[in-house]
């Protein structure tokens, strides 16, 4: 149990803490019944990281019907691969890096048809669905309109918490391209909010 | 505090866990429950159906004309299965509708620039494209909930489409009058 606490060091930090000592008992019954095929066991794991497997495929793909897709995908590929968990790092962490996974399979199989979507799906100022408001609101447009990269090392440091070496191992890049694309962010976003009167 | 400090602490309070919008857990299931295949048509099926838009529960279409009438779609009438294989077909409101905003894209179309023409006409064969892959993979797994779910957001989005290519004309049209 006190794996599932700590393991993945800074990973899954916004979340993990705030998970009750019940929850987490039945997680590990869940997961151990889910190994065995159990559906409704798997059902209860859904339930209880939908929330965070959702916002995630959200904030990286800036598109509601995407991140559902993705959601559902990232669930379909847990339960395939779930027989291969071992509880080396918590499985809200191992959940996580399969999210990521299907975010950028996703857009790597799919990149020509967002494309061309995203021409006309432009033209709508489409706005995330969330529950930030004011600043937070404007922040999260802000980036929404990130380049795929920057927004991508973005996402996962700046609010999710990972760390650099941990968000590029889940993107599949170096380190210090990790560390370029946050400077790169950060300073897009910068242009972008303090046009907007994000004050300093 | 400087705008970078600013930033992190912003960052750190956007929230991490977002509700879905609709239950996702049907389409898993049916998808677990369903032994898996070894062909590559789900994959492509999902594959293409990036589609723009936010899913709502019910789905408003303005009928093309400045004062013309308004077509409500509710959900349970937009989606029906035929008596035939595995084919699906839609429900006579949405079709209905779809009818009235195909049957004008030309004329609406004329009014936009060849780029912009050129842009939602690339949009629509994906969507068509995506429309045809989906069936044919539900001609294999008619009761797969997943591609079900994915047909159906496939066509509310080429309504969609349709729609804001009205709204771009309006657009048009208005500063032409101006």
């Amino acid at each position: 149990m006190e794996a599932l606490l700590t393991a993945g060091g800074s990973d899954y930090s916004r979340g993990m803490v705030n998970t009750s000592h019940d929850d987490v008992a039945d997680e590990e019954t869940w997961i151990r019944r889910a190994q065995r095929a159990d559906a409704q066991a798997f059902e209860s794991l859904y339930r209880l990281h939908v929330d965070r497997v959702y916002g995630l495929c959200l904030r990286m793909t800036g598109n509601v019907s995407e991140a559902e897709d993705c959601t559902q995908e990232a669930f379909i590929l847990a339960w395939n691969k779930l027989a291969k968990f071992r509880g080396d790092s918590a499985f809200s962490t191992w959940l996580h890096r399969i999210s990521v996974n299907a975010v950028l399979g996703r857009i790597r199989k799919s990149k020509r048809e967002h494309d061309r979507i995203q021409a006309v799906a432009d033209t709508e100022g489409m706005r995330i669905a969330t529950d930030d408001t004011g600043e937070l609101r404007d922040l999260t447009d802000a980036v929404d309109r990130l380049p795929e990269g920057a927004r991508h090392v973005f996402v996962l440091h700046a609010v999710y918490g990972y760390t650099h070496e941990e968000a590029a191992g889940m993107l599949g890049i170096a380190a210090g391209t990790s560390k370029a694309q946050m400077h790169r962010a950060r300073k897009l976003l910068a242009q972008q909010l303090k046009e907007q009167g994000f004050e300093e | 505090m400087n705008f970078d400090d600013k930033l992190d602490q912003a960052a750190r309070q956007l929230a991490t866990e977002i509700t879905p919008e609709r239950d996702l857990w049907p389409g898993i299931e049916q998808a677990i429950r369903t032994p898996q295949r070894r062909t590559p048509w789900f994959a492509q099926a999902a594959a293409v159906v990036l589609l723009v838009g936010a899913s709502s529960g019910t789905t408003y279409l303005a009928v093309k004309g400045d004062s013309g009438p308004v077509v409500s779609v509710a959900p349970e009438l937009i989606f029906e299965k035929a008596a035939f294989g595995g084919d699906y077909h839609l429900g006579p409101d949405f079709q209905d509708a779809r009818n009235s905003l195909r049957a004008q894209l030309d004329t609406e179309l004329g009014r936009l620039s060849p780029e912009a023409q050129q842009d939602i006409q690339s949009n629509l064969d994906v969507i068509h494209a995506a429309i045809i892959e989906i069936n044919t993979a539900l001609e294999e797994d008619a009761d797969n909930v997943l591609l079900q779910q994915k047909l159906l957001r496939a066509y509310r989005e080429e309504l969609a489409l349709l729609q804001r290519v009205g709204g771009l004309t309006r657009n048009v049209m208005m500063r032409n009058d101006i």
